[in-house]
């Protein structure tokens, strides 16, 4: 296991963050956002987390209240392809309830989506699926995010297409 | 202080009010009273429960009195129909997510939501559930907190950071998620909370309460194999009597005796004895570190919910803390060993309760190395670790002992006053006062003074460490040496003076601290509500009975000379060494490879 010293070397950069805003109004959560992408599965780790408690003084509890707070920041790993399904009123009106459904399907974790769980990583940590209260894409919907490329007038058909290719390309290494 | 006032007028009559100061407190002051909930006077005004509101000429909407401050030439009206109805609408939506278990909660009969819905007559439920049930936090051994009974009031949150520095709790999550939570929900037996209970005792509801061992104590005192003692803090006997429906800070020393008779415990004893026997204990500490060079300044060990701060925040520098178990720990250590051999009974058959103002003591009690009396006894008598008992089996707070009087059927305020059992119920004035912030350390002084000039004290009142004041200082003259020392209350304040400390610039030789605002009758288990008012009064009691007592220094206390005579031989010997004294754990944050990175 290389954990311990991967760790060190996150927690060094994490130093280098602290230090790069340090009394900035707001530091907070640029320290947060910088911290959440240097990791691999772009989450807060505990690890990463306590660090930044430790480093920037702030207590535990309210780094906690910060990050359950924006939807920007992940407490779990992130899937290596992230599929956002717009869950708006117009999206909504043009079925992207079933959409969501049908993501469900295909990647076989409908179970999880209906028990309105409203992010969810597949067991094999390939793909993330979230949904989002409106992409302001309203005259396309229904709008689906694969890997932050925005997808309109998304239909089952399309849906299965652009997920089959992102399958084909095989697993990471 | 603000002297440019203004006139506002509050329904239809003027009123001259400094600036500044917010509708709410404009109106009590002309003696008119709103309603509030999430509102609670020197701890939070979070304006989330919407039930202050008054109406505002000229403003859009209604404003929320708690937060919104008076002008010149403002017209308010505080009762109408409008208000009325959305004041009602508030709590009937806060009602909505609160579990209708009333019946069976903790704190049935002295609830600010149960009350307020009574007083704005709520009729029905109108609407429905929305939240999802969650499971309540058992992690701690003090405290119980049930989130579905939260109203997000904010007031534990604001306690917890404001007054204690601790914030073991914040929000979380957002909208209708939106909790009170630990740190990635690990529930507070698992992140740096230190069971002070300052958040039990401001909560408007039963989320957050202490951890209720009335039946066990019970089942105790009615097995006849048991032998049940029971010990009770000073602060309790300024508490119990306001928890039984009398006025706040009603002494009731002899009352407290008797209805703990009546419960059935075989003895009734006084944590006092063991406060006087910590003074003698300490006080030599201090004398001993003073004159041996030894770390100071020394900090007082009394007050759990600080040990475990210090432990926490604080972890190089415990050596600061005097290594004397606290008072309640001293007692169970003494009961089951010098008092139980006195009796001639089986320490395994002994249980210890003590009555506690404190919720953190729960957790004191169940510290792994709080068995010295097994390790005591446990060479000689061939036991194995299945005989291993506590020295103090149960802790019950001071309003779990009222609920205890309660369920009997006792006529508190009729009872007629009892005395003590002896020995160990005989104490003098000095421990008395411990239950005071500043009053470990008066008590301190005058043992210490006298042992260490071999001259009496002329007044024996050290009236500069008492008082309310977060940080209180004196000085005291001892055979041409000056000690400086210093009092603190809430962790807030006891962070100000570790921070000096660590940075080498602590100007004191002793230094008192005291984990709850007021000291322990302004601790986590006693009565709700606890306000500077009321702390003031219960305070006034103690130095009463203090003023009152015919003895009033620890070392004059004859069943601590004799406890000295046939047990312990002399302060800081062997036996006090393992019995009376302790040493104090590093505590991590939370991750405990990062602790050790770090």
């Amino acid at each position: 296991m290389d954990r311990p010293q991967t760790l060190s070397r996150e927690l060094q950069a994490i130093d280098t963050i602290v230090a790069k805003h340090k009394g900035r109004h707001g530091e907070l959560l640029g320290i947060l956002e910088e911290t959440q992408l240097l990791n691999e599965h772009k989450f807060l780790s505990e690890e990463a987390l306590t660090y930044v408690s430790l480093k920037t003084g702030v207590p535990l509890s309210k780094l906690y209240n910060v990050v359950t707070f924006y939807s920007f920041f992940n407490l779990v790993p992130q899937g290596e392809h992230t599929i956002t399904v717009c869950r708006g009123t117009a999206c909504h009106t043009k079925g992207s309830r079933t959409l969501l459904n049908d993501v469900g399907l295909i990647l076989g974790c409908s179970k999880e989506l209906q028990n309105g769980e409203s992010f969810f990583t597949t067991p094999d940590q390939r793909f993330s699926i979230s949904t989002v209260a409106c992409f302001g894409q309203c005259a396309l919907a229904p709008v689906v995010a694969i890997d932050e490329v925005i997808y309109s007038n998304m239909t089952t058909a399309k849906l299965q297409k652009q997920l089959g290719k992102i399958s084909k390309k095989g697993k990471r290494p | 202080m603000d002297t440019i006032t203004v006139t506002i007028k509050i329904n239809g009559k003027e009123l001259k009010v400094p600036q500044s100061i917010t509708i709410l407190e404009a109106c009590r002051r002309g003696g008119i009273e709103i309603p509030t909930l999430c509102f609670l006077e020197d701890v939070s005004k979070n304006a989330s429960c919407g039930v202050c509101l008054v109406e505002v000429k000229g403003a859009r909407s209604l404003m929320r009195s708690c937060i919104t401050c008076v002008y010149e030439g403002m017209e308010l009206v505080t009762h109408s129909a409008r208000l009325r109805e959305a004041r009602k609408t508030n709590v009937e939506l806060l009602l909505a997510n609160h579990p209708k278990d009333c019946l069976t909660c903790l704190r049935n009969g002295n609830c600010e939501l149960q009350t307020i819905a009574g007083e704005l007559g709520v009729k029905d439920e109108r609407f429905v559930r929305t939240k999802k049930l969650e499971l309540p936090d058992l992690t701690s051994l003090s405290l119980v907190r049930d989130q579905n009974k939260c109203i997000l009031c904010g007031r534990c949150v604001a306690v917890c950071s404001n007054v204690q520095s601790v914030s073991a709790i914040d929000f979380s999550g957002r909208g209708i998620k939106t909790k009170i939570s630990t740190y990635m929900e690990k529930g507070l037996g698992n992140v740096a909370c230190t069971y002070c209970g300052q958040c039990a005792l401001v909560c408007p509801t039963g989320a957050i309460v202490e951890r209720d061992e009335t039946e066990s104590v019970f089942e105790a005192l009615g097995n006849p194999d048991k032998f049940v003692v029971v010990q009770t803090a000073p602060a309790v006997r300024v508490g119990i009597g306001e928890a039984m429906g009398m006025d706040a800070g009603s002494l009731v020393t002899g009352q407290m005796v008797a209805g703990l008779r009546r419960l059935g415990f075989n003895r009734v004893f006084d944590t006092q004895f063991a406060a006087d026997l910590t003074i003698m204990e300490e006080g030599h500490e201090l004398i001993k570190r003073i004159t041996h060079k030894g770390v100071l300044p020394m900090i007082t060990s009394c007050s759990p919910g600080w040990i475990k701060f210090a432990e926490h925040f604080f972890p190089n520098s415990l050596a600061h803390l005097s290594t004397c178990k606290s008072p309640q720990q001293m007692f169970g250590a003494v009961a089951k060993t010098y008092y139980a051999a006195k009796l001639g009974i089986d320490p395994r058959k002994m249980v210890v309760v003590s009555v506690m103002p404190c919720t953190a003591k729960k957790y004191e009690a169940k510290r792994p190395e709080m068995m010295s009396a097994f390790e005591y006894w446990k060479d000689n008598r061939a036991w194995s670790d299945d005989d291993a008992f506590y020295d103090v089996d149960h802790v019950l707070t001071t309003r779990e002992l009222a609920r205890m009087f309660t369920e009997t059927g006792m006529q508190f305020p009729a009872l007629e006053p009892e005395e003590f059992d002896n020995p160990l119920g005989e104490s003098t004035g000095a421990a008395v006062i411990f239950g005071a912030t500043g009053g470990v350390m008066e008590a301190a002084l005058r043992t210490a003074y006298e042992v260490v000039t071999g001259k009496a004290l002329t007044d024996i009142n050290f009236t500069a460490v008492r008082g309310m004041e977060g940080i209180k200082e004196a000085s005291v003259e001892m055979n041409g040496t000056t000690v400086k020392v210093a009092v603190a209350h809430t962790l807030k304040n006891a962070r100000r003076i570790l921070e000096q400390i660590e940075k080498g610039e602590s100007p004191y030789a002793f230094i008192e601290l005291m984990t709850c605002p007021g000291g322990c009758l302004g601790g986590g288990g006693q009565p709700i509500p606890t306000t500077w008012d009321i702390r003031k009064k219960r305070a006034e009691s103690l130095y009463a009975e203090d003023a009152q007592k015919p003895l009033r220094k620890s070392h004059e206390n004859p069943h601590i000379a004799a406890l000295y005579e046939e047990f312990l031989k002399e302060p800081l010997g062997e036996v006090s060494h393992h019995l009376l004294h302790t040493e104090y754990d590093k505590r991590p944050m939370l991750v405990k490879h990062m602790a050790a990175e770090v």
